[in-house]
């Protein structure tokens, strides 16, 4: 039979619209509006899950964000899997698939359920400390094991098919919980014209009005929120959130809410549609309306299926017309407690009876149960739960709270459904997510957040107001205040009116006594996430951990998801029992984000995928595909890496490149160089003192190389820098330091030298560079350009202005190649056509395209350098073998003279670059090895530097590499070693590390 | 030469020229999109882009620009405009200057003139970026989903322009009507940006206009 446990009427669900959803396989009915766990209980499904620990039975104790058991894993098909949800939470739709997270083989019958109720003492607290420490080597294998039998939950192993994004969200006030005082607060504040944010994390807004026996105005409450709701929507500047879960409050009052759009739809979201969106919230004031979560007492057996919270008894029956059971037996320590009685009794169900721990409680609502001819027990709690899978009735007995004593043999009713409630703890976790601590508070037993320095303001429950007229009235005036504190006029409005009603206090109950005592009494479960009891925390107690951090850590109280959402207050309060002291002296734990979990693609949001991470390209990349180049990344760039032909390997294609470029004429895309365009009479000195080399005598016309070095004397950047008028240069930098190069002249001018009457602006995206290199480049280049490109005219570094291909461009003669060079700078829109002119026009001199890893090879020959592979910022130009690139006699001080000039920066024996020539012409040095000076020597070995670039025999006809050895520059001709993984060594000769055209004859021509 | 090597770029219209969404085709997809997009995107491409130094607190600086443009320097956050031209605060020494592609070299050299013996800097920068002009309804939303800067009417009137932080990159947004917005993007990051926009209003529909 289906859905037995539904009322025939009442709640908030569409009973026309069936859904049909499936539970660890088997298939269900629900409504519309249920949620899965108002689903599943009028279903009679009571058995959701295996605890963690102990593998016991557990049922669905709560109807929100603090249910601790109902945690499933939901998802039609591998790609939709969602791990963590929670029942409560998640909201009814069709096809849904839910299945249990916990237990191992199945939630009826559990393997580990055996054990854990054979050995009570299996798992004591600090079980993981304790027993599977040692030996470590057999932690992996435990850890297997646990995880498996634990389980909380999996990932999907294929692709998520949603989509999931971010949103930028500013507003004066933004308000978290959509309950009475969160409307009251929003109401105000929206009136007042100010920008107003509303989360809230259940399917509509109202939160405990949907299911709250209260008149407001004479009305049913959940009018008067559809009434508010409407009156919020119409204004513009509201934005409203519904299924949105303020999960963290950071800084600045920088919050952050995940919010579920089609979690309610279905397993996917509907095409075009985002499923989860994070808003990133800077709020001018926060309204805190968080409410307050209901505690449960601590009894022997709390945990078997058919206990649950007070108030969720309520909520399923008025919000969802369900009966989660058909006999009732309350346990309370308060008045408020009393409406799921009276809820139950209104439903045409039975109330067993309500066991009162106070000794004569005469309230409003106390009266009215004793008006209904509902039995009452006062003084007295239900001690014990009875069943095994589920309640089949419960103990009740008399107790002495002060004395912490049973003090009758009570009885055992007969019940199926035990209802208990044990106070209300404010929500204070977004209040100290920033380190306010909350504060305990006796009239209301519960800790209320502390000061902080937050510009928030906090109402209603999470105040400790509870009183349903109070409340109302504490968020109309928070939301006033956070308003005209944003600066916006608010005005003043009618509240609704509420019944009076009188309300007697509550009784500090928290662990409820048993006539066996804690250790030895049916376990008392505090967190049922984490499996923590009651006699748990008292022997953590015995074993001296006495700091609530110490406890929370030794026993998981609090762990995880959970939080301590229900657990935290109780266990602290057992804690401080045990030891004998008061709560407030026992403090409480912090919490920090996120207050219930997110699920890993809210977090990413878009930046997944191809949108990860920025990628640039230059004008020429279409060019570059078209001629099947694979790319390299180099910062964000892409970079054509080499251009394979059919058949072709990296190193055949590079070998081919090199040739091509030593023979005749290769073309290389160096469009990503930075370029910074620098103007102002004091230009040149500026450079003076930003290189380490000298820039006055530069003339118009001419170009020159240039090494930029930190304060330490440490080489950062470098590049060719080209005078284009006697107060204009254009810089080029290395790819991956275009940004920092232009950020550091730039803080090295507003902060050190603002006198100094110089510009700089970049022009890395203006310019594109095609650069000719090899032989024949003159030859070419003529054939497309109108310059003279006479040899005396224009000679190696520097430049000439003309049309190269039709297009106006600047011509730089400089060589990273060693070849004869031209790079040719175009403004970028006209660079493919130009590029197109030279490619045609290059056929006859076997025009070669090459990338990164030919330039590479091709500089490595010629022994210049990479800053960034052949240094690591602990280089300065002497150890890098180019005190040529050092003027150290400039008029003005210059960045990395005195660093250079240290002690330490002029010693002998610092590492020093140098050409390594391994002894076997086919050997290959590894990048990054290290090097030895006597390979024989016991390890640990001395070692005496590495190798920073290293190439295969190529055009030289043998292997060589860069590297840095100490002393290195005065040990030409010595031999180093490099002891490999695998035992080998390879020995190399420290040569100079110009391997090709010494004297510079070929870019000299 | 001179001491400022001023350069005419610009080959002329008769050129094989390409802007930086040269490869997204953009002319293809005219029409494609949903009717009633929340959003509508196009490339105002092929302007010219100078950027322009100087002190801003200098009277005869602020004069020379207004000489040579006829356009009042902006103040900070803001962009001023003409039929022709436009002009942006980019900062407190520095402007971003767009005119009608190919007048690049010939607004240089007026200003050059207009502000000659100042301290200033002028570079064309018409090769290294472009104009995207976003408009619809739907626009400020997919600004929301982008930037950290808040695009309310409150805080970004029409008239308004800020660098700022846009998805992982940087950009400048400029307001230049009630639902009309345009990008200042460079051009190795078109790709990306051009990819962001896509996704980030695909809930709300995109037209492309050539």
């Amino acid at each position: 039979m289906s859905q037995t446990y539904r009322l025939a009427s009442g709640g908030r669900i569409d009973r026309s619209k069936v859904l049909n959803f499936t539970f660890n396989g088997k298939t269900y009915q629900g409504y519309a509006g249920d949620t899965l766990a108002a689903a599943l209980l009028a279903n009679g499904v009571d058995i959701v899950g295996r605890s963690f620990k102990y593998s016991r039975p557990r049922g669905i104790i709560a109807a929100g964000t603090e249910e601790p058991n109902a945690i499933l894993q939901i998802g039609a098909s591998e790609a939709t899997q969602i791990p963590n949800v929670r029942a409560t939470q998640q909201a009814l739709y069709a096809g849904l698939v839910a299945t249990s997270t916990n237990g191992w083989p199945n939630v009826n019958n559990d393997m580990m359920g055996i054990i854990g109720k054979v050995g009570g003492s299996m798992m004591p607290p600090g079980f993981y400390y304790k027993t599977f420490m040692y030996p470590k080597s057999f932690w992996m294998t435990y850890e297997k094991y646990i995880r498996k039998a634990a389980g909380l939950g999996r990932a999907p192993l294929q692709n998520d098919p949603d989509s999931y994004d971010y949103m930028n969200q500013h507003c004066d006030v933004l308000i978290v919980g959509a309950g009475p005082a969160g409307l009251a607060a929003a109401l105000a504040a929206a009136r007042s014209g100010a920008r107003v944010i509303l989360a809230d994390e259940q399917e509509e807004f109202g939160g405990t009005l949907l299911d709250s026996r209260e008149t407001l105005d004479g009305k049913p409450a959940a009018d008067w929120v559809s009434a508010v709701v409407a009156e919020l929507e119409s204004l513009p500047e509201v934005t409203l959130l519904p299924r949105s879960t303020v999960n963290g409050y950071h800084d600045h009052n920088f919050l952050t809410i995940h919010e579920r759009l089609t979690d309610h739809l279905g397993d996917r979201a509907p095409i075009g549609q985002v499923r989860q969106r994070v808003h990133r919230v800077r709020a001018n004031r926060v309204v805190l309306a968080a409410g307050a979560h209901e505690r449960p007492l601590v009894y022997g057996n709390n945990d078997l299926p058919g206990n649950m919270l007070a108030g969720a008894v309520s909520t399923y029956v008025r919000r969802y017309g369900v009966a989660p059971g058909r006999k009732l037996v309350l346990s309370t320590n308060n008045d408020h407690a009393y409406r799921a009685a009276l809820d139950w009794h209104d439903a045409g169900l039975q109330v067993v009876a309500i066991a009162d721990a106070r000794h004569n409680p005469r309230g409003s609502l106390v009266e009215e149960a004793r008006a209904k001819g509902i039995r009452i027990l006062t003084s007295s709690a239900v001690i014990e739960a009875k069943g095994s899978k589920h309640v089949t009735g419960a103990r009740v007995a008399a107790i002495d709270v002060q004395a912490h004593k049973v003090t009758s043999p009570g009885e055992t009713l007969d019940c199926d459904l035990i209802a208990t409630s044990g106070g209300y703890s404010p929500v204070v976790h977004l209040a100290s997510h920033l380190g306010g601590r909350p504060v305990w508070r006796e009239d209301i037993l519960g800790f209320v957040p502390g000061d902080a320095p937050q510009k928030r303001v906090c109402v209603g429950g999470v105040n400790g107001v509870y009183a349903l007229g109070d409340v109302i009235a504490d968020g109309f005036e928070g939301g006033v205040r956070a308003a005209t504190e944003a600066g916006f006029k608010a005005s003043v409005g009618t509240l609704p009116k509420t019944l009076a009603r009188k309300e007697e206090a509550t009784v500090a109950l928290f662990q409820v006594p048993h006539d066996k005592g804690t250790a030895r009494a049916p376990k008392q479960f505090v967190d049922q996430q984490n499996d923590v009891t009651a006699a748990a925390i008292e022997l953590a107690t015995r074993e001296g951990f006495e700091s609530v951090e110490h406890v929370k850590r030794y026993t998981a109280l609090g762990f995880g998801t959970d939080q301590g959402k229900l657990g935290n207050i109780n266990g602290l309060a057992i804690a401080a029992r045990s030891l004998g002291i008061g709560i407030p002296e026992m403090g409480t734990t912090m919490f920090r984000p996120n207050y219930t979990p997110v699920t890993f693609g809210a977090v990413a949001g878009r930046h997944c995928g191809h949108l990860f991470e920025p990628v640039r390209f230059t004008a020429l990349h279409a060019w570059h595909i078209k001629n099947g180049a694979e790319f390299e990344d180099v910062g964000q760039w892409k970079r054509p890496w080499y251009f394979p032909k059919p058949g072709e390997d990296i190193h055949t294609a590079v070998a081919r490149e090199c040739k091509a470029v030593r023979d005749s004429v290769g073309l290389l895309d160096a469009s990503t160089l930075g370029k910074i365009d620098i103007q102002g009479p004091d230009a040149r000195e500026f450079l003076n003192r930003i290189y380490s080399n000298a820039w006055t005598k530069l003339d118009v016309g001419k170009a020159r190389y240039g090494l930029m070095c930190k304060e330490d004397g440490m080489v950062f950047d470098d590049g060719v820098t080209a005078c284009v008028g006697d107060n204009h240069f254009i810089m080029t930098t290395t790819t991956g330091g275009a940004a920092r190069v232009l950020q550091w002249l730039e803080l090295y001018h507003q902060t050190e030298w603002p006198e100094m009457k110089v510009y700089f602006t970049s022009v890395t995206d203006h310019w594109a560079t095609m650069t000719l290199s090899g032989p024949n480049s003159r030859k070419l280049l003529a054939e497309v350009s109108d310059i003279d490109l006479d040899k005396d005219g224009f000679p190696f570094m520097s430049w000439k202005e003309g049309l190269v291909g039709g297009v106006p461009a600047r011509v730089f003669r400089i060589s990273f190649t060693g070849e004869l060079s031209y790079e040719i700078n175009v403004q970028a829109n006209y660079a493919m056509g130009v590029l197109e002119q030279v490619v045609e026009a290059g056929k006859k001199y076997n025009l070669t395209p090459y990338g990164t890893e030919t330039m590479h090879v091709l500089r490595a020959e010629k022994g210049f350098i990479i800053v960034g592979q052949d240094t690591d910022g602990s280089m300065t130009p002497d150890d890098l073998n180019m005190s040529w690139c050092v003027g150290r006699n400039k008029a003005f001080s210059w960045i990395g003279l005195r660093g250079m000039n240290r002690e330490d920066t002029t010693r002998d024996n610092r590492k020093q670059l140098v050409g390594l020539k391994p002894v076997d012409p086919n050997v290959w040095l590894p990048e990054g090895a290290q090097l030895v000076f006597d390979p024989k020597q016991p390890i640990p070995m001395d070692m005496v530097g590495h190798v920073t670039s290293s190439y295969a025999a190529n055009s030289l006809g043998y292997s060589f590499a860069m590297g840095v050895v100490k002393g290195g520059l005065k040990r030409m001709g010595e031999r180093v070693y490099s002891p490999q993984a695998d035992g080998s060594v390879i020995e190399a000769e420290i040569v100079s590390s110009v391997f090709f055209d010494p004297k510079g004859e070929r870019q000299n021509v | 030469m001179s001491a400022i090597n001023v350069f005419q770029q610009n080959p002329g219209p008769e050129a094989k020229a390409q802007s930086p969404l040269h490869h997204a085709d953009l002319a293809s997809l005219v029409g494609k999109g949903r009717k009633n997009a929340g959003v509508t995107l196009r490339e105002k491409k092929f302007l010219g882009h100078l950027t322009l130094r100087g002190d801003g607190h200098d009277q005869a600086f602020a004069g020379g620009v207004h000489k040579a443009l006829g356009l009042e320097l902006p103040v900070a956050l803001t962009v001023v405009a003409n039929s022709e031209m436009s002009l942006q605060w980019v900062g407190p020494d520095e402007w971003l200057l767009i005119v009608p592609g190919g007048q690049e070299f010939a607004v240089e050299q007026k200003l050059r003139d207009a502000l000659d013996g100042q301290h200033i800097q002028v570079v064309n920068v018409t090769g290294g970026q472009t104009l995207l002009e976003l408009r619809g309804p739907n626009v400020r939303d997919v600004l929301m989903k982008s930037t950290s800067y808040d695009v309310h009417p409150n805080n970004f009137p029409v008239g308004k322009a800020v660098g700022t932080v846009f998805a992982k990159s940087q950009l400048v947004i400029r307001r230049t009507a009630e639902d009309t917005w345009e990008l200042v993007i460079r051009r190795s990051f078109s790709d990306y940006w051009w990819l962001w926009l896509q996704d980030a209003s695909a809930e709300y529909g995109l037209a492309i206009e050539a």
